[in-house]
């Protein structure tokens, strides 16, 4: 039984202690609130959504290959694949009718997940023809023009949008990346390495001057930005391949510092996951965790329970792997 | 049901507006006891009304900066269902940091409003609608906004008094940006950024019209605001009927002339009144308050001359 439905802060306390977060709580959370059609929302009884959907299916994934989740797993694979819009991308929830960041998400679900290969490649193609908008010549000479003194970053370098026809920005970035680096080259078309190395380049260039992301402007009337956690991790975890690189060390660095003062699960679960996946030293996860379960129950978000099933599933791996393995394994 | 429910009308058609001004020096007052007593001299129809309070959370900043501060979300929150309310929830949808409970937590809003779960929403990760904005000033035509926001009865924008490196000054009209949710834009939202800032302010206030506005102003924030900038105490709650007498009130309080800031001027036209002959001024004055915000060079121009 879980805490919440034993009822009452004794039952959650007895739960934190007894180490049933780990396992019990979070894998049968996901369980239990799958929504009936398939998929999951962002809370419980919430209307399932393609980016919570995405997370919940590659948590269970990574977790255990149990014949018991089967079915869980294939009616998730179903539903992302019916959300799946004729262009090969995805919406945020189905019904919408443009394709977004998502995409990224879906594939990668679908791929980790197995199956479906097509599905996977028509969404690669519509994320290889995303272009954002910034860094349009264009756009670059309306910049010019307004001899914008704001930001001071390279336009040239272009990843990925939130939107399509918005500016590039660290986190589709980063997961289109964990995408492309996901998937057998067989599965590649040739103009996807170019769109690789120049999101990285781009990643590189939006990085913070002392280390880690923030959501895309490291600069702003020639003042530092402050990294936040979730860019930094989601950043660090696409960069996986460079790991000995001065940006990534020092990114690392800094995760390493802020850690101690992460306040949400979703952080929590994702700055574990990023460091133990370059072979960092991390707190050991549950008492943080147990520590916010008591305040909050992680507000029932799927997100929150989805990363933090990764990161468990992250603690004691070794470093050196691919930016999929690093999800994953 | 703030949604479109009051008429979009010509400032010269439309009756005065209230607002009051409330001098707050320190956090550790009563707020409560001040809001309440300012709140029963706008007769507000709150009896069995739902009321959703959108503050303004930005990022985790315990230094207590950036963020409508958690004291006045609880003693807004003890007001409201002192005067009647059936309920009232706390909603906000980050701009920049996705995770909103590290931000709820830092700023410790737990303390000031008890358990969160079922009473703080997260409005970057809730159901959402399509709904056709009221107004064209953008091409957006359509958002998806927030089943919290849209099934609320009266909705009160609750930000903090800052100034705002792109738009001049940050203030009720501003803070609604945070109602557009996270899942299907983004963080940063940045749809709102390509359309124009101050165009989609214009429909998003046109479309999710706040009925009413409260305006932490106890401790600001000057120069690279909304984030970077540095804290300005100014010692005033500025609260209203009206949102955009509300933040002109505001920028009046900060030095700055409400009609050089864009949206605030194109909002005075067809969503409130910008002119100070057509707000009814309660409580201080605005001379008696004022406080005059550094802002960025390029915001020089909307400074207050002294005819202004």
């Amino acid at each position: 039984m879980l805490p919440a439905e034993k009822g009452g802060g004794e039952a959650d306390r007895e739960a934190v202690s007894s180490g049933q977060l780990a396992d019990t709580y979070c894998r049968h959370f996901l369980i239990t609130n799958q929504n009936p059609d398939g998929g999951w929302g962002y809370h419980r009884a919430s209307p399932s959504s393609v980016e919570a959907t995405s997370w919940a299916l590659v948590a269970l994934t990574s977790w255990s290959q149990a014949p018991a989740l089967a079915e869980t797993c294939a009616r998730a694979h179903a539903w992302l694949l019916q959300a799946q819009l004729p262009d090969g991308s995805w919406p945020a929830f189905p019904g919408q009718r443009q394709g977004c960041w998502t995409t990224s998400l879906a594939s990668l679900a679908l791929h980790f997940q197995g199956g479906s290969p097509e599905a996977v490649v028509r969404g690669l193609d519509w994320l290889l023809d995303a272009w954002p908008a910034d860094g349009t010549l264009w756009w670059r000479l309306r910049q010019f023009l307004a001899r914008s003194a704001m930001v001071h970053q390279d336009s040239s370098l272009r990843g990925w949008s939130w939107t399509p026809g918005t500016a590039s920005w660290v986190e589709p970035t980063s997961h289109a990346l964990l995408l492309l680096r996901s998937l057998p080259p067989d599965l590649l078309p040739s103009r996807a390495a170019k769109r690789q190395r120049l999101a990285e380049r781009m990643l590189y260039d939006r990085m913070c001057p002392g280390g880690g992301w923030n959501s895309g402007n490291p600069l702003v009337y020639g003042v530092a930005g402050v990294p936040r956690i979730g860019p930094t991790a989601w950043a660090l975890l696409a960069l996986i391949d460079q790991p000995e690189r001065a940006e990534n060390q020092m990114s690392l660095d800094w995760l390493a510092r802020a850690y101690a003062g992460i306040r949400g699960a979703t952080s929590l679960a994702l700055a574990h996951r990023c460091l133990a996946a370059y072979g960092r030293q991390v707190p050991p996860l549950a008492p943080a965790l147990g520590e916010l379960y008591l305040q909050n129950r992680f507000f029932e978000s799927v997100l929150a329970v989805a990363w933090i099933a990764l990161a468990w599933g992250g603690e004691g791996s070794r470093a050196g792997k691919t930016a999929g393995e690093s999800l994953t394994s | 049901m703030s949604l479109a429910s009051s008429r979009l009308l010509p400032a010269f058609i439309r009756p005065p507006s209230c607002v009051a001004i409330v001098r707050a020096q320190s956090y550790s007052l009563d707020l409560g006891a001040l809001l309440l007593q300012a709140l029963r001299e706008f007769d507000l129809p709150l009896r069995g009304k739902k009321v959703l309070l959108k503050p303004n959370f930005v990022e985790p900043d315990p230094g207590g900066v950036i963020n409508t501060h958690p004291a006045v979300v609880g003693a807004a929150r003890e007001s409201f269902l002192c005067l009647g309310a059936e309920s009232v929830r706390v909603a906000e949808g980050p701009g920049h940091e996705r995770d909103t409970e590290a931000i709820v937590e830092t700023i410790r809003l737990r303390d000031y409003l008890g358990s969160l779960p079922g009473l703080f929403v997260d409005l970057n990760l809730d159901e959402v609608h399509p709904v056709t904005l009221q107004t064209r000033a953008s091409k957006l035509r359509e958002l998806y906004l927030p089943k919290t926001v849209l099934e609320a009865d009266f909705v009160v924008s609750l930000p903090k008094l800052k100034t705002h490196h792109w738009v001049g000054a940050t203030l009720s009209l501003k803070n609604m940006f945070g109602i557009v949710p996270g899942c299907c834009y983004g963080w940063p939202k940045n749809i709102l950024h390509w359309a124009g800032i101050t165009r989609s302010i214009l429909d998003i206030n046109s479309t999710v019209r706040p009925d009413f506005a409260i305006v932490d102003g106890i401790v600001g924030m000057e120069g690279n605001g909304p984030i970077q900038g540095i804290a300005k105490p100014s010692g005033v709650l500025i609260l209203g009927d009206d949102p955009v007498a509300v933040d002109a009130t505001c920028a009046r309080v900060m030095g700055l002339a409400p009609e050089r800031i864009d949206y605030l001027a194109k909002a005075g036209t067809l969503l409130g009144h910008v002119k100070p002959d057509r707000i009814r001024q309660l409580g201080e004055s605005i001379t008696s308050v004022r406080t005059p915000f550094a802002v960025l060079p390029s915001f020089q121009k909307l400074v207050a001359s002294n005819g202004d």
